[in-house]
């Protein structure tokens, strides 16, 4: 079951949640409990990242191919855990978000809402 | 400490099953991982903390949980190729957010767009659940969790009774014990206990400790080994060869077993302390094992045992010599497996009746030994109480759900056109309820969220109330089963409160409701679901407030009532002559006299004397006493509390003489038998002449009843509670029962505290090697006494202020609404030429009407109920008439009040003005 076509804009825009996930997946395979950590320790973040919300979230890129589970947990690392890592998808989907974020950014500096434009 | 042991584990397993299966079965392990990894960083940053966690993770849970599921749902449906109907989705269908969240998102803006609403629904639900919230997390620690001993629901307790004396918690004596442990084949095994006060010496300072002497199989009875070292073992209570005492030649050691509490602070937590001699009571002991931290002794009140043991010791008896009549043992059994109460009890019972055959003072007594479970007995004077408060509190959710039922309906009725709205464009009214539904919801939760942090600071206050007679009450806490109570009670809420207004408001006739006037013709229905919701809510407002009553009665008579002593400016504490370095009587009663003789030569203090036991200290001395006649007929002996005393111990108590004389110090004698008897027993035994002269049988420390001589009669002292009169009293001098040690009473002209450190050093001089201990004011032990009715009525009373004040806020908004509703037709009177004062009487009738209503319910009410309070109340009826006069009285008052406002409102329309609006 697929729920997307190739083009990414299709999924977008994505949940903070889903981009954040994406975001900490960039620096590398991790499991829930490290990327949770990454998210939550982000300058600026300052949101606290519950267990349900973490695991759905991934749960859903999973499902949307944007990231995958690691068949086997990588060398040296703990055996019970999942880690995930992202997809070519899910890097083509995090940076037409990131493409999007960028234009209303631009757009709110043009607006003067960040200083100078 | 295995996994599923840890705090947290089970709560966050409880909400894991909120998710669907396959995504419990995928993530469930590391979800609860990284719960755990999360509450130990917020344990870290302090109770609160954790707790603000627990209760966000479950709220995490509850959102992606149903979330979850709902996706499930949708992905099965869209397998099955049924198409996602749906009567209210818009343009934006396919996929996107489920109408779930769509409706929950609605409520959300909704309940925004009236912030004054939501808030005083949120606060109103949150006063309610909060009380519950408090309230269950006490009953769960007192009531409900089982006992820390291994398989709890095994543990019974034997208590003696006389049946024709009234006795019902006598102790036992080491001959009757050997016998049922030997032969009652019910019990897996029988240990016992007692508790004493005793000096430890040797290293540091002398202090008083809390010595328990069990039998060497207690530990193993209770299911508990020491967390180091051993437990004790049959030989460790071998008896002393030629009742020889601790210390002298040829005794052999005490053996002994440290609290966690007392290894930590006398000896730093060393593990090389086994081993070790120690001084206890004078005798040298030695320390085998240390208990586990958090090991207590949980035992009724009404064995009189201290139950904050600083110590173990194995009693050394001799079952088989000592004396039958010397009853000290308050024994602890374990059913074996497959064995119940009854059973044993039928054992007991033909044991019992073996043992009074042979003895005819039981015979006559009446002697019987009553088996009960160890957690209900140590509830039972208390679940009275909590149950009572836990009846309040769930009253005061329900009067606040019926406030915010009323609330929701008045707002219902101005919605009519939004929800008509609604309809029309194809929404289902099954749809509008479940819309509406939701909306209650999320209040309730926002009021979940309130009434944790309520509870909270709640259970702190409730602390601070000191009601030590909770058993475990330092437990106390909001954990994950407290927090799924108060997710289970908002639920509830939720329910109560949401769906009359649910169902009323979808009820919405199209036409008439789109027509401007729609409002003018609220169906009769809806005004008498809110006049039935306002009727419930004052009668169970009554219902409390009556409790409340009750409760100030009760509290007024304590305060009233005489305990036949005067406590202001009393100081007490211990100090006593051990037995191993006092073996002697009359060393004893030297130390006591001339340790009497240094206080009173403290400057400032103005009379010293002692007392065992003194009154309201939760220690007991009991037995027999009667006349001649009791000599050929044993059934004529009674049942009196004895007390040794110093002299001027009346002087000094402020106890009043009401005949006769005091004890001179010539009285205080071993040799002497006078005695001084209070008022009760003077009654008693004479009851148409003085006592004073007369003699009669007592049996306090001689093995057969002997006579003494009644020299004088005193005022009764309550000592055994504040609200019972209590046995009557024999007073015996110190020295007669062998100065065994007692408390110290003293007064000074001025504070009685600032003699302490004096007291102290006289004590020092006199033998280094004594504590003084257990400093109190006799003040404070009156103050416990009145500790459970002074906490039962603060709770009471500040539930029953919530109900009123809630109450009254119903009354009052549902008058004003009506009072908006009806303004055109007040207006069409008076512009008949209705008087204003008539519009008055109009409202207020009506209100008053609707007060009156619910006065009467709830004083229909209020007569079973209250039954629930009695064993609380001290000199008061349940049903006491001034009581319900007068609260009835308060009610109306109230009401008259709340009907005020509107009344007036309604009585200064300007009848122009109306008619236009019209």
């Amino acid at each position: 079951m697929t729920l997307h076509d190739n083009d990414p804009a299709e999924l977008l825009p994505l949940t903070p949640v889903a981009f954040d996930i994406l975001l900490a997946l960039l620096e590398g395979e991790a499991h829930g409990y490290a990327i949770m950590r990454a998210v939550e320790d982000r300058a600026g973040s300052g949101t606290s990242l519950h267990a349900g919300t973490l695991y759905r979230a991934l749960a859903r890129l999973v499902e949307t191919e944007l990231i995958e589970e690691l068949e086997e947990p990588p060398e040296g690392a703990d055996e019970r855990r999942r880690y995930y890592r992202i997809t070519g998808l899910g890097r083509r989907v995090a940076a037409a978000e990131a493409r999007r974020l960028d234009a209303q950014l631009g757009m709110a500096r043009a607006h003067g809402l960040l200083g100078s434009a | 400490m295995s996994g599923s042991d840890r705090p947290g584990v089970r709560w966050y397993r409880a909400l894991l099953r909120l998710y669907p299966r396959s995504f419990r079965e995928r993530h469930g392990e590391e979800m609860l991982r990284l719960f755990l990894e999360k509450a130990e960083d917020a344990g870290r940053r302090g109770p609160s903390a954790r707790a603000v966690h627990a209760g966000t993770a479950a709220l995490d849970a509850m959102r992606n949980g149903v979330g979850a599921r709902i996706e499930v749902w949708r992905r099965r449906r869209r397998l099955a190729g049924t198409p996602m109907g749906n009567s209210l989705r818009g343009s934006e269908g396919g996929r996107g957010m489920d109408s779930f969240w769509k409706d929950v998102r609605y409520a959300g803006r909704t309940l925004m767009r009236s912030p004054g609403f939501a808030l005083v629904a949120t606060l109103t639900i949150g006063l309610g659940i909060g009380a519950n919230t408090a309230i269950f997390s006490v009953v769960r620690t007192v009531l409900l969790q089982p006992l820390p001993y291994e398989q709890p629901g095994e543990l019974v307790l034997l208590w003696g009774e006389m049946r024709n004396r009234s006795v019902t918690h006598f102790p036992m004596s080491p001959p009757d014990f050997a016998k049922y442990r030997e032969r009652a084949e019910a019990f897996d095994d029988l240990a016992a206990v007692f508790t004493f006060n005793a000096s430890l010496t040797g290293e540091g300072d002398p202090v008083q400790v809390t010595a328990a002497s069990v039998t060497p199989n207690f530990f193993d009875v209770m299911g508990l080994t020491p967390a180091l070292g051993r437990g004790f073992v049959e030989e460790d209570g071998f008896p002393q060869p030629a009742n020889l005492q601790p210390g002298q030649p040829g005794a052999l050691p005490g053996i002994v077993v440290l609290s966690n509490a007392l290894w930590q602070q006398r000896y730093g937590a060393d593990p090389g302390v086994i081993g070790r001699t120690i001084q206890v009571g004078g005798g040298p002991s030695e320390i085998v094992g240390v208990m586990p931290p958090g090991f207590e002794l949980l035992m009724p009140p009404t064995a009189g045992l201290q139950t904050d043991a600083d110590l173990w010791i194995a009693a050394r008896i001799d079952y088989v010599n000592a004396p039958e009549n010397n009853v000290f043992l308050r024994p602890v059994g374990r059913l074996r497996d497959g064995a119940t109460a009854e059973q044993l009890q039928q054992q007991i019972d033909r044991i019992a009746s073996e043992i009074a055959a042979n003895n005819q003072i039981k015979t006559t007594a009446g002697y019987a030994i009553r088996v009960e479970s160890l957690h209900e007995d140590l509830t039972a004077h208390v679940r009275p109480t909590l149950l009572a408060l836990f009846g309040a509190v769930v009253f005061v959710l329900l009067i606040a759900c019926a406030n915010v039922s009323n609330l929701l309906l008045v707002r219902a009725s101005g919605r009519d056109r939004e929800l008509a709205v609604r309809a029309a464009m194809g929404g289902s009214r099954s749809r509008l309820v479940r819309q509406m539904l939701i909306e209650s919801g999320m209040l309730a939760a926002a009021g979940a969220v309130v009434g944790v942090l309520l509870a909270a600071a709640g259970i702190r206050l409730l602390l601070a109330l000191q009601p030590d007679d909770l058993p475990r009450i330092a437990d106390v806490g909001i954990d994950g089963i407290v927090l799924l109570f108060t997710v289970a009670a908002a639920a509830l809420a939720a329910f109560v409160f949401g769906t009359l207004p649910a169902l009323q408001g979808s009820r919405v006739d199209l036409a008439d409701a789109l027509k401007e006037r729609g409002s003018a013709g609220a169906s009769s229905a809806r005004r008498l679901a809110r006049n039935a919701v306002v009727v419930a809510e004052v009668a169970m407002s009554l219902v409390l407030l009556i409790g409340a009553g009750l409760m100030v009665r009760s509290f007024a008579e304590l305060t009233r009532v005489s305990p036949g002593f005067e406590a202001d400016g009393v100081l007490t504490f211990t100090a006593a002559p051990p037995f191993g370095s006092y073996p002697q009587a009359v060393d004893r009663a030297n130390f006591m006299s001339e340790l009497r003789g240094r206080l009173e030569a403290i400057p400032g203090v103005e009379a010293v004397s002692t007392g065992f036991p003194l009154p309201l200290t939760g220690q007991f001395f009991n037995g027999r006493y009667g006349t001649e006649e009791a000599l050929t007929d044993p059934e004529a002996f009674g049942q009196a509390a004895y007390r040794a005393v110093s002299p001027r111990y009346f002087e000094t108590m402020g106890t009043r003489l009401l005949a006769g004389r005091t004890f001179s110090e010539a009285d205080n004698a071993d040799s002497t038998a006078v005695v001084v008897v209070d008022e009760k027993l003077a009654e008693i035994l004479w009851p148409d002449e003085s006592a004073v002269g007369k003699r009669f049988l007592i049996r306090a420390v001689t093995q057969e009843p002997e006579w003494v001589e009644v020299i004088g009669v005193v005022e009764h002292q309550r000592a055994e509670d504040l609200g019972a009169d209590g046995d009557e009293t024999v007073y015996l001098t110190d020295r007669y029962v062998g100065s065994f040690g007692a408390t110290w009473v003293v007064t000074a002209g001025g504070e009685p505290g600032a003699l302490v450190g004096a007291i102290r050093e006289e004590v020092t001089a006199l033998d280094p090697e004594i504590p003084v201990a257990d400093v109190e004011l006799m003040q404070s032990y009156v103050d416990r006494a009145m500790g459970p009715t002074r906490f039962a009525l603060t709770l009471i009373g500040v539930f029953g202020a919530i109900a009123l004040v809630l109450a009254s806020i119903g009354l009052y908004g549902v008058l004003s609404y009506v009072v908006r509703q009806r303004t055109a037709e007040i207006g069409v009177r008076m512009a008949f030429g209705a008087e204003s004062g008539s519009i008055l009487r109009l409202v207020v009738g009506q209100g008053l009407g609707l007060a009156g209503a619910g006065i009467l319910v709830g004083l229909l009410a209020a007569v079973p109920l209250t039954g629930f309070l009695e064993s609380m109340l001290v000199g008061v009826a349940p049903t006491d008439p001034l009581t319900f006069v007068s609260i009835s009285l308060v009610f109306v008052a109230v009401a008259c009040l709340a009907c005020w406002v509107p009344a007036r409102r309604a009585a200064h329309v300007d009848p122009v003005t109306a008619l236009r609006e019209e």
